[in-house]
């Protein structure tokens, strides 16, 4: 069984190192990008067992729109998404998590500030159980 | 702010085709009680006094005039309202006919004789609230003209004079027809320019304001943003610290030194604290809540009782027993159940945490003829009376809560205060040191018009 790999696409480098100490312990391969643009080229290049992305990068909605591209491209449709975001957020990005999370391509949320077991239960949950 | 106050430059005179229609709607009732009152006056003189009146005549202008106003009015029911000039010729046409009628009608009442000629001056007055200062001068002179007119006319025969004292021979003297010339004149001039400069004043300040005001609503939406961006810049660094706390924590595991740990807990927990004081300031700083959430209905026992069941988790880890009272059937008023959820957040997380260990909060909510009360009741610390004016100001703490706990952020109760304000109700402290506190808060069956809807956020 090849290693697991887990793309982090998040431009707050700080906190890419956070999650891959977190879950290179747990025995993951971690890779990053810190945009939307480089994020995407990875995924389908690397075809990752599973993608943690930022809801806010450049623009407000910069997350989605790779989710979005993400879905739609046949290497990557299949592929965990779960997305980063902000607690009560108040940037005139209208989105609300309850209401809007089922017409989203994503697999789950997980709320800043990460806590490390939280992320790591949420990725163990959504990891593909076989190759 | 009122949105009736609000200045826009539709507001201001004179600028657009449809804001000119809405004054003529104004104008046109006007000229039905203007008609009215002259088939009225003809009918009372016409019983009561002795004066001789043409009344099929005067009852033919009354005619015409509603008959014309009966035409504007379908006008401008039909027709959509045109260029502003096209407007604008079309009102002074109008105008002239209403000035044209004035004079028959002055004309079959004495003339010279008749003391209502002022009643020209109403024309110059209407024409200054619509018109700028040319076409007000315009309609003085038209006036003018046809008074002039009809007192020469009368006076050389090249027109009717009816009579209305008899025999009387006032058209006859010439002494007494320059006399009431010269001051109609005078009147009519003076007026139109006095009439004319208030109002030049009076769009000078409205445009001013206009300006003033679009300047302050730009400038309170840039600080809104900046706080945004502010909030979320603040927020992510915080974030990351914490993670970062936690991580570092997670991978020592029980090798960490338990004083190292303590440091990083303590670390932890002010970085939380900053978090929620950034949250709680952006919530404060949010206004306008019902223009980006218009009012719902909202079942009271329903909202208060998912509010208490978030809370649960933190009641419990002190014995605290949680209960919504509520009538049996719906309390519902239209309000916006995200504000109301926030306020009622934030009393019932107070009320768990200075509540006395295992002590009960209770979320009573009631009925009330013009809305609905909350009320949200612990058995904690309480605050001393030269406190409870105080809890309502930014960053306040008593020296009680902040031994309680050290972590508040100082905002929950302003908050509070500034939604239900925003919601159009009122909130009451009601407390006992060391016997609880009781906080209050009633609302409208619905926010009223106007409250809430200020600001740009």
């Amino acid at each position: 069984m090849r290693e697991r790999t887990v793309l982090v696409i998040d431009d707050d480098i700080d906190l890419v190192e956070i999650i891959r100490v977190t879950l290179e312990r747990e025995k993951l391969r971690v890779i990053d990008a810190q945009n939307g643009e480089r994020g995407f080229a990875l995924a389908v290049e690397q075809q990752p067992d599973l993608i943690l992305l930022d809801v806010m990068m450049g623009t407000l909605d910069e997350g989605f729109q790779v989710a979005y591209r993400l879905r739609s491209e046949p290497l990557t449709a299949e592929t965990p998404i779960i997305m980063l975001s902000a607690v009560g957020e108040r940037t005139g990005f209208a989105f609300d998590k309850d209401k809007d999370a089922n017409f989203l391509p994503v697999n789950e949320f997980i709320e800043k500030p990460i806590s490390p077991r939280k992320l790591v239960d949420l990725v163990r949950r959504h990891l593909p159980t076989t190759n | 702010m009122r949105p009736d106050l609000i200045l826009t430059p539709e507001a201001s005179l004179f600028v657009s085709a449809t804001s000119l229609r809405h004054r003529l709607e104004w104008f046109n009732r006007l000229r039905w009680g203007a008609a009215g009152l002259l088939v009225t006056a003809v009918a009372v003189l016409g019983s009561v006094t002795r004066i001789p009146l043409p009344v099929a005549p005067l009852l033919a202008v009354a005619g015409a005039l509603a008959l014309m106003n009966l035409g504007y009015v379908v006008r401008n029911r039909i027709f959509p309202a045109r260029a502003i000039r096209t407007e604008i010729r079309i009102v002074k046409l109008e105008m002239a006919c209403d000035l044209v009628l004035l004079t028959l009608v002055l004309n079959l009442t004495g003339g010279v004789e008749n003391p209502f000629l002022y009643v020209y001056v109403l024309h110059v007055v209407i024409a200054a609230l619509l018109f700028k200062g040319r076409e007000i001068f315009l309609i003085a002179w038209l006036a003018i003209g046809l008074f002039t007119a009809a007192i020469t006319g009368e006076h050389f025969g090249w027109l009717p004079h009816h009579h209305l004292l008899g025999a009387s021979t006032l058209t006859h003297e010439l002494r007494y027809i320059g006399a009431t010339l010269a001051s109609f004149w005078f009147v009519m001039l003076s007026g139109a320019f006095v009439s004319a400069s208030i109002m030049r004043h009076n769009r000078a300040i409205k445009d001013e304001l206009v300006a003033r005001q679009g300047e302050l609503m730009a400038a309170d939406k840039a600080m809104i943003d900046f706080f945004r961006f502010v909030t979320h810049e603040i927020k992510s660094p915080i974030g990351t610290a914490r993670s970062a706390i936690e991580t570092a924590v997670d991978m020592q595991g029980e090798a960490l030194d338990p004083g190292a740990r303590d440091m990083l807990d303590r670390a932890s927990r002010r970085l939380e604290q900053a978090t929620d004081i950034v949250k709680d300031l952006a919530d404060l700083t949010r206004t306008g809540v019902l223009r980006h959430e218009p009012p719902q209905p909202v079942d009271l026992a329903a909202l208060a009782t998912r509010i208490v069941d978030e809370q649960r988790e933190l009641a419990a880890a002190t014995g605290q027993q949680l209960e919504v009272v509520a009538p049996a059937g719906h309390v519902t008023i239209s309000t916006s159940a995200a504000a109301l959820g926030k306020i009622l957040g934030n009393l019932v997380n107070n009320a768990v945490r200075y509540n006395r260990d295992g002590g009960p909060v209770t979320v009573t909510v009631t009925p009330l003829r013009d809305g609905a009360r909350i009320e949200v009741m612990d058995e904690g610390i309480g605050i001393a009376p030269e406190d409870q004016a105080r809890v309502f100001d930014e960053f306040y703490r008593t020296a009680a809560a902040q031994k309680k706990s050290s972590l508040g952020t100082g905002l929950g109760l302003p908050i509070v205060h500034r939604l239900v304000h925003e919601l159009g109700g009122a909130v009451v402290l009601a407390s006992v040191v060391g016997q609880g506190t009781k906080v209050t808060v009633e609302l409208p069956m619905a926010p009223p018009s106007g409250i809430g809807d200020g600001g740009t956020a």
